[in-house]
């Protein structure tokens, strides 16, 4: 009897923790997107308008954080897995300081990751020239654009992406990829057919660890973007620190929120992992 | 394996049921806590008024914006009058501040904060609200000296019964002369030649009336209609590239690099941009300019406003508001300033951007007035342009 | 038959194609911290930090020099360093349970973790605002920030010693217990020491959320001002270039530390002569987060 009662005691601070500064505020917010009226003078009236508000006057910038969420997504994927399967597999004894270089940034604060781009991609910049030249900079310039978010937000993200498929990569038994090759496979096909296979917990988390914080991030599109880049992150905060608009704001949220869990829904299905959510063990 | 995983497991349960009883009981001492907040009743409308209580003692703390203040003024002020102050740059932007502390000041809170320092349009906005407390002008005889005359009666709070400005300044255009000579204008902003090199400022009480001064607009008189024609003349330039970025005070950067040839921008900058490269200056726009102050005002529930006050008194002596005016570079609203720079910093007495006098401002205006209606609907529509 | 010079050269890339595409990442991570590097030597004129105008050491020497920045910074690290106790604590915990044990309401909790990773920081961040404004309890600052770090620091030390936990080999204490070891000194002795790294690595990432939110600290600060609410502030009027040298204090700092707790895991390896490649992701050093 008493083993029974053990994981709820090693769970309950935890847990009150999350319920009562997680769930309850959420609740609250919740109460608060059903008002109307002017700060000062709130009601609670069920109001839905709220979000059918909100999902008109905003669509284009929901569309617009999924899409470069999206991208950024794609791209810090494209440009973790080389990193993180040499880390694994190609480092021997570099492996831990590969892991500090990846890790270390994310120690300068995020605000100063994100504004010495603005340094680095100045109009006249060196750097922006060189991308100019390749044609990456179709506007002529590089900040202000939305390529320039996008480009942030992989870069603020990528650490996320990088230590779960490197996780992942580290624990798979390289007997079987050592197997696949005494079955005459080459490497394109161990890789494609044994090693990426083995590696989808971490990818589905990498890209979820990604997406997730960039669809709501706000501040990469005010320092780098320009006119028409802001995100729904941006439309929250002005209508929460700057109009206070509460309702609309409190509403806003948790559309987001839902579309996001929609999102993960949906991923998580096609990806198929019940390893994500923690069902292995015991 | 049954008892023995159990028994490995009990110190650890221990501690567990130790740390949520702890967390528990903070949630329950939480729940007797307060009521009210967003959802309780609106503000009081009759205003409080400071109490004074003799000689200033304590502590104090002040709300400002940023590089608002020279170093030596807090000790200097600390040491005459026995006061610790805690000086918090913390306004950053009119509107995020006021969604800041909004909630406390509902419920008749400050934060902490005996003092902070708004513009003029927020400072009304706060005391149509009931949130700040009416000053006893007993304790300002320095104020009452050397206010600037133009200062002392403004339409938002004649007599000054609730607002002492702290700094004015002008909103005008900032320019790369090296690589906008030629532009002199607010219509020049909207000028093709400089496509997609333009900033304007996310503060609409700047931007919006100087863009109505373009469109020949009598500010004094503006309708709501007048407000909302020169948003979508914003609205078409930001939709056609034209404008850039809308920023706070970070334009400094895309001028600098040379991001941008102008900008919508502050009298005080200027000077310091400056210095950090020479092509960079102030101009008066051919419309004229916006006029500002940001005002020191006491909040509801501030404690020990005995020495907010003695703050007030002590800046408005000429020679401690030299010090700030010095590294400041905005426009004093103390009287007697130019007469010791006069002697011990000629070139800032000349400077029309520290000491305009009368016709150099002969366009210029201060911010025009909207009503609690006009400003919810115009704000949204501008805050729809920016975030478009 | 001998490959021509080019034809070499060419295979050679293509082999060590995945090195060289890492080998470019690894870069690109870097050019950052290297530009603020870089710039905490300059020695401007004015206010702003954005052309480079003379080497000058007077900012390293000076690092510490601006109060409000200092303060900012001590808040930040007093911050962090008991947000990560807390939520260490109790995370660690709470891996105990979700891993060790088959209960119901076990599929609750895990999507309870869960959530709090999946929801916007603005969300999060405005939704702690209004609670705490309701409430009334607390009041805005140390106190509502230290609660709000702690939330969202829970979910990621629990994924991190979670992963750790389920890679664990049960054999060890089976082992430690038929060697005539108590239950407690087998946890103490054997389960903890090999859980540690993760509890470590889980206690790293915590300090590192802490020490660098900005988003849900700004919705919940009140007028107390963390680091990076500082720089916020800063950005707007330019970052003095002692902020640069701060970040570098910080991010050297760092490294020491992860350099230190590998040495020591090393150490500690040889000591129990257990070879590293027969734990199960013990080869994992300090600071990495794993996917479960």
């Amino acid at each position: 009897m008493r083993r029974r009662v053990v994981p709820y005691l090693l769970l309950l601070p935890g847990t009150a923790w999350l319920l009562l500064f997680f769930v309850v505020p959420l609740y609250y917010m919740a109460e608060l997107s059903l008002n109307s009226g002017v700060v000062g003078e709130l009601e609670f009236n069920w109001n839905w308008d709220n979000y059918s508000e909100a999902l008109s006057l905003y669509d284009t910038q929901f569309i617009r954080s999924f899409i470069y969420a999206g991208v950024a997504t794609v791209a810090a994927l494209l440009l973790a897995y080389p990193l993180a399967y040499t880390i694994a597999f190609k480092a021997g004894k570099w492996r831990n300081a590969l892991l500090f270089a990846v890790v270390a940034p994310f120690f300068t604060t995020y605000l100063i990751r994100t504004l010495a781009w603005e340094t680095i991609l100045f109009d006249e910049s060196p750097v922006t020239e060189i991308l100019d030249a390749l044609g990456m900079a179709p506007e002529g310039h590089v900040l202000a654009t939305s390529g320039a978010v996008i480009a942030g937000l992989t870069y603020n993200f990528l650490p996320f992406m990088i230590l779960p498929i490197y996780a992942s990569l580290e624990r798979i038994d390289v007997r079987l990829i050592e197997a696949s090759k005494d079955l005459y496979a080459s490497a394109a096909q161990s890789f494609w057919r044994v090693t990426l296979p083995l590696s989808a917990p971490g990818v589905v988390a990498g890209t979820l660890l990604t997406f997730i914080p960039a669809v709501g991030d706000y501040v990469n599109a005010q320092f780098l973007g320009g006119v028409g880049n802001r995100m729904i992150g941006n439309v929250i905060q002005s209508l929460y620190l700057t109009q206070s608009n509460y309702p609309a704001a409190a509403a806003l949220s948790f559309l987001l929120m839902a579309l996001i869990m929609v999102a993960v829904f949906v991923y998580i299905r096609f990806a198929g992992s019940e390893a994500l959510m923690g069902e292995e063990a015991v | 394996m049954v008892s023995s995983e159990k028994d490995q497991r009990r110190p650890a349960a221990a501690l567990a049921v130790l740390v949520a009883v702890a967390v528990l009981a903070l949630g329950l001492a939480a729940c007797g806590g307060g009521d009210g907040g967003i959802q309780g009743g609106g503000g009081d409308t009759e205003s409080e008024s400071v109490k004074l209580e003799g000689k200033p003692s304590g502590s104090v703390t002040i709300s400002n914006w940023p590089l608002y203040i020279d170093k030596g003024t807090v000790p200097a002020f600390e040491k005459a009058e026995g006061v610790k102050v805690k000086y918090i740059e913390d306004v950053n932007d009119n509107t995020e501040f006021f969604g800041k502390v909004q909630p406390l000041l509902q419920q008749g809170e400050s934060g902490g904060r005996s003092m902070f320092v708004v513009t003029d349009w927020m400072a009304k906005k706060m005391r149509d609200l009931g949130y700040l407390q009416t000053l006893d002008k007993s304790a300002l005889p320095a104020v009452e000296e050397n206010l600037r005359a133009s200062l002392k009666d403004p339409s938002f709070d004649p007599g000054r019964e609730y607002s002492i400005p702290w700094q004015s300044g002008m909103t005008g255009i900032i320019v790369r002369k090296d690589l906008a000579p030629d532009l002199k204008s607010i219509c020049d902003l909207f000028d093709p030649k400089y496509k997609g090199k333009v900033d304007f400022l996310t503060e609409m009480r700047d931007t919006v009336p100087l863009v109505m001064k373009c469109e020949g607009v009598e500010l004094a008189s503006a309708s709501e209609d007048d407000w909302m024609a020169a948003i979508d003349k914003i609205k078409a330039a930001a939709d056609s590239g034209q404008i850039r970025r809308f920023t706070g005070n970070d334009y400094s950067t895309d001028l600098t690099s040379g991001n941008a040839v102008a900008v919508i921008g502050w009298s005080g900058d200027a000077v310091q941009l400056q210095i950090e490269n020479p092509n960079i200056e102030w101009r008066m726009p051919t419309e004229g300019c916006i006029l500002w102050s940001d005002n020191m005002v006491i909040p509801i529930g501030a404690p020990n406003p005995t020495a907010a006050e003695a703050w007030i008194n002590y800046v408005y002596e000429p020679k401690n508001q030299a010090k700030i005016a010095e590294y400041v570079n905005y426009v004093t609203p103390v009287e007697g300033v130019k007469e010791i720079f006069d002697k011990s910093e000629p070139e800032l007495a000349k400077n029309q951007l520290i000491f305009p006098d009368d016709s150099f401002t002969k366009n210029c205006d201060t911010q025009p007035t909207l009503s609690g209606e006009e400003d919810q609907k115009v704000s949204a529509a501008f805050q729809a342009v920016v975030n478009g | 038959m001998r490959e021509s010079g080019g034809a070499r050269a060419w295979r050679w890339l293509r082999e060590h194609a995945v090195v060289i595409a890492a080998g470019l990442v690894v870069l690109y991570l870097l050019i950052p911290i290297a530009v603020i590097f870089f710039f905490s030597f300059n020695d401007p004129q004015g206010r702003y930090n954005f052309t480079w105008q003379g080497f000058t050491l007077e900012h390293w020497g000076n690092a510490f020099g601006i109060e409000e920045l200092t303060d900012a910074l001590i808040t930040s690290l007093k911050l962090a360093v008991l947000a990560t106790v807390i939520a260490t604590i109790v995370g660690t915990l709470m891996a105990l349970a979700l891993v060790r044990h088959n209960f119901f309401g076990r599929r609750l909790a895990n999507f309870l973790i869960v959530i709090p990773m999946a929801t916007p920081e603005v969300v999060m961040g405005a939704a702690l605002l209004s609670f705490f404004l309701i409430l009334g309890t607390f009041s805005l600052g140390f106190q509502t920030l230290l609660i709000a770090h702690v939330m969202f620091c829970i979910s990621f030390v629990v994924v991190v010693v979670r992963s750790r936990l389920i890679g664990f080999d049960r054999n060890l204490e089976e082992a430690a217990r038929d060697l005539g070891a108590t239950s407690l000194q087998t946890f103490r002795l054997v389960t903890f020491p090999l859980i540690l790294p993760g509890i470590f690595g889980a206690a790293m990432l915590s300090f590192a959320l802490s020490i660098d939110d900005f988003v849900i600290s700004n919705f919940n600060s009140g007028t107390t001002v963390t680091f990076p609410l500082y720089i916020f502030g800063a950005a707007q009027r330019g970052i003095p270039v002692e902020v640069n040298v701060i970040a570098m204090i910080l991010f050297f700092f760092t490294v020491a530390a992860m350099g230190f707790a590998t040495w020591q895991q090393r150490r500690a390896e040889k000591m129990a002569s257990v070879r590293p490649e027969q734990e199960a992701g013990a080869g994992m050093p300090a600071g990495a987060p794993a996917a479960t």
